[in-house]
């Protein structure tokens, strides 16, 4: 008896889980002794989907990846296959592809405040940030016309002008935003209540965060200074760069810390590219079809590195497209961190990381020795059904 | 025609139907409050009204696993705990339907028969969520029972009687919110503990444990442990009003300081994060218990050396 396990299943259906994983706590009495996490309920497809469409179709696709982070998602591939074409976007086009990237940042980030302060049962903080939440995409709206999937970029540049008028709604709601980020970050460093919710819990060293190879906030979080924008600037960002913020501690404090503690860069960011933007046009001609060639495409997404691996094989459709969203190399920490912690702070400790489940969930077939069946698309959908069914 | 009075007491009025609804309206109100304080709507007035009808109509499963009969008897005991126990108080400023010496004894621990049962239900139950639940339900009603009841004892002390309408007649006469202080802030927390309100939510941390105890509930049952936590509401208020905010003489008085009281309770609810179950208990035993007890010497030291 004693040696049974009490096992706390968290998915692939709960209601702290807005996607769809499972994770598997053992626990004796309330702390954790032990965690298995089981992703893949949510794949779909959508890297082949990627390599039977033209590019123009498929940057429509990618975008659909995430529905928070969708505008990195469309610049990676645009990056990525503008550098296989050999073209670059003007530079006003790049100018408004980090703007909205930036805003984009700020409208996650404000997210994630409200669903790990959920987590922790603060509601009051959830609601509030929602709703100076609704001014950044109100601002997205203004710019593109949408609120969440923006299609901001087309490839060879942007499909969307700032202009003046725009200019000064955004910095109008910047204002704002500002002095709301500025109470935020007082409540999470602060609010004694709060801070025992947060302080010390779910701790992830500097070493164990290189380790497990964690990216973006969550390892700046524990002191790992790791940021693409900063290590290889891609679009403005070796003009305009954005200062690396870090924090030391790398528990819960210092992960809200470190995402609050950057709106206010994205807001520096955003201002002075406003004031700096480019003249000239939004697009450049780009080839329909692509001479043979791969590259591999790095930006960061609000939750981390963002990967993409295109190859091209002279026609108008990707040969390959590989996308690494940030949540898989984040996903091991939650089962490291978590044990040891209160089954209570399991919630937080996996918001802690921003997961984005159906971004992660990948299908990988290992071809061993002697293997030489390539999967067709058709054996492809009919695994899908058959380990669903 | 004492025995028709006594029939309308139970089933009307102050008991029965009446404190139902009233149970209902300051869940409204609760939710309400809650809402406003976050920058939300909050629901319509009718909501919980609607709620309670709807779970009423609906069937009640019973899980495979669980001792039947107990399964449908809880929700039955915890209501009917609550409702006794608003025979014995003085609801909507009115004298209390019954009363006998030691009457807030009993009272206490009718109201204590709804957490019991909560416990009860969810450890009847073969679900992992509410046997965790459970646990947490039953851990933080050994941690806020007896600081909730040292607190009450405070103005039974000063009084020096045991039944409820001869303490809240010296509450009517003396406001005991200034000599007790520490009493009514004990009461106040040990109410938020008792019907489970963040912070002290723990036991049904919906991002944890999903309905905690309760999970496995459904229609009737779960309608039922929902009536009796709003009668417990309005309990629990007539209480610390009565003893500790110059009583409730009137039905005036009885709604202008309930409705005051919970207008804190709002407000305590929006402001804090939800603890976890250990700091809960850390929290009663080592402040709780320790300023309860505290307010209590100090009486007993009080009445010793003065009276």
């Amino acid at each position: 008896m004693a040696t049974e396990k009490f096992v706390i299943p968290i998915g692939p259906q709960h209601p702290a889980l807005k996607e769809p994983g499972h994770f598997e706590f053992d626990v004796d009495g309330e702390v954790v002794k032990g965690a298995s996490v089981r992703l893949g309920y949510v794949h779909r497809g959508i890297e082949k989907g990627a390599e039977t469409r033209n590019y123009v179709q498929a940057a429509y696709l990618v975008e659909r990846i995430c529905g928070i982070c969708s505008h990195v998602h469309a610049t990676a591939f645009s990056l990525g296959v503008e550098r296989l074409a050999g073209v670059e976007a003007p530079p006003r086009a790049q100018a408004i592809r980090q703007i909205v990237a930036e805003l984009e940042r700020i409208h996650s980030h404000m997210l994630w405040v409200g669903v790990a302060a959920h987590e922790a049962g603060f509601d009051t903080l959830f609601m509030y940030s929602w709703r100076d939440r609704e001014t950044v995409m109100n601002l997205l709206e203004g710019i593109t016309g949408n609120r969440v999937n923006y299609s901001a970029n087309v490839l060879g540049g942007v499909k969307c002008d700032i202009g003046p008028e725009q200019a000064e709604m955004i910095r109008t709601g910047l204002a704002f935003l500002e002095e709301r980020t500025q109470h935020y970050l007082e409540v999470v460093s602060t609010d004694a209540m709060f801070l025992r919710r947060t302080r010390g819990i779910g701790i992830m060293t500097r070493d164990d965060a290189e380790r497990l190879g964690v990216v973006g906030p969550t390892a700046r979080a524990s002191g790992v200074p790791r940021d693409v924008r900063v290590d290889s600037p891609y679009l403005l960002y070796h003009e305009h760069p954005v200062e690396l913020v870090t924090e030391e501690a790398g528990d819960l404090e210092a992960r809200f810390k470190v995402r609050v503690r950057e709106l206010f860069e994205s807001y520096r960011v955003i201002r002075e590219l406003l004031d700096a933007l480019p003249e000239g046009d939004l697009t450049t001609r780009i080839p329909r079809r692509i001479k043979p060639a791969e590259t591999i495409s790095r930006v960061e997404a609000p939750r981390g590195e963002l990967f993409y691996f295109i190859k091209s094989n002279g026609t108008d459709t990707a040969e390959r497209v590989k996308v690494r969203t940030p949540t898989l190399p984040n996903m091991a920490s939650v089962v490291v961190t978590s044990v040891g912690h209160q089954l209570a702070d399991v919630p937080m400790i996996l918001a802690g990381i921003d997961p984005c489940f159906s971004c992660n969930d990948r299908m990988t077939v290992v071809r061993r020795d002697g293997d030489k069946e390539v999967w067709t698309w058709e054996q492809l959908r009919q695994y899908g059904i058959e380990c669903y069914r | 025609m004492s025995t028709i009075t006594a029939l309308i007491a139970l089933l009307f009025f102050p008991g029965g139907l009446v404190i139902l609804l009233a149970g209902m309206a300051y869940e409204w109100a609760d939710r309400k409050l809650v809402a406003r304080f976050q920058n939300r709507i909050g629901p319509r007035w009718f909501q919980p009204l609607a709620d309670n009808v709807k779970l009423l109509a609906k069937e009640e499963v019973v899980p495979e696993g669980v001792h039947r009969g107990l399964f449908i008897a809880l929700p039955v005991i915890a209501l009917s705990g609550a409702l006794t126990a608003v025979l014995y108080v003085p609801v909507f400023g009115l004298a209390p339907a019954s009363s006998f010496g030691g009457d807030l004894i009993v009272t206490i621990y009718l109201l204590s028969l709804l957490t019991l049962c909560t416990g009860l239900a969810g450890a009847n139950t073969l679900n992992r969520f509410s046997l965790v639940g459970a646990t947490r339900t039953l851990t933080q009603m050994f941690s806020y029972e007896a600081p909730f009841l040292l607190a009450l004892l405070g103005p039974a002390l000063a009084a020096g009687s045991w039944r409820i309408s001869t303490i809240a007649d010296y509450g009517a006469d003396n406001l005991l919110i200034l000599v007790q202080p520490i009493g009514f802030i004990v009461a106040m927390i040990g109410l938020m503990g008792k019907l489970e309100l963040p912070p002290f939510d723990a036991p049904e941390a919906e991002t944890e444990i999903v309905a905690g105890a309760l999970t496995e509930y459904s229609g009737r049952g779960l309608a039922l442990f929902h009536l009796g936590k709003g009668v417990e509401l309005i309990v629990g208020l007539t209480l610390i009003a009565a003893f500790y905010l110059g009583g409730v003489a009137n039905p005036i008085a009885f709604f202008a300081k309930t409705l005051g009281l919970l207008v804190v309770l709002a407000g305590l609810q929006s402001l804090l994060a939800r603890l976890r179950i250990d700091q809960t208990v850390g929290l009663w035993w080592r402040y709780g218990a320790i300023l309860g007890l505290v307010q209590f010497l100090v009486l007993i030291a009080w009445e010793g050396l003065v009276a």
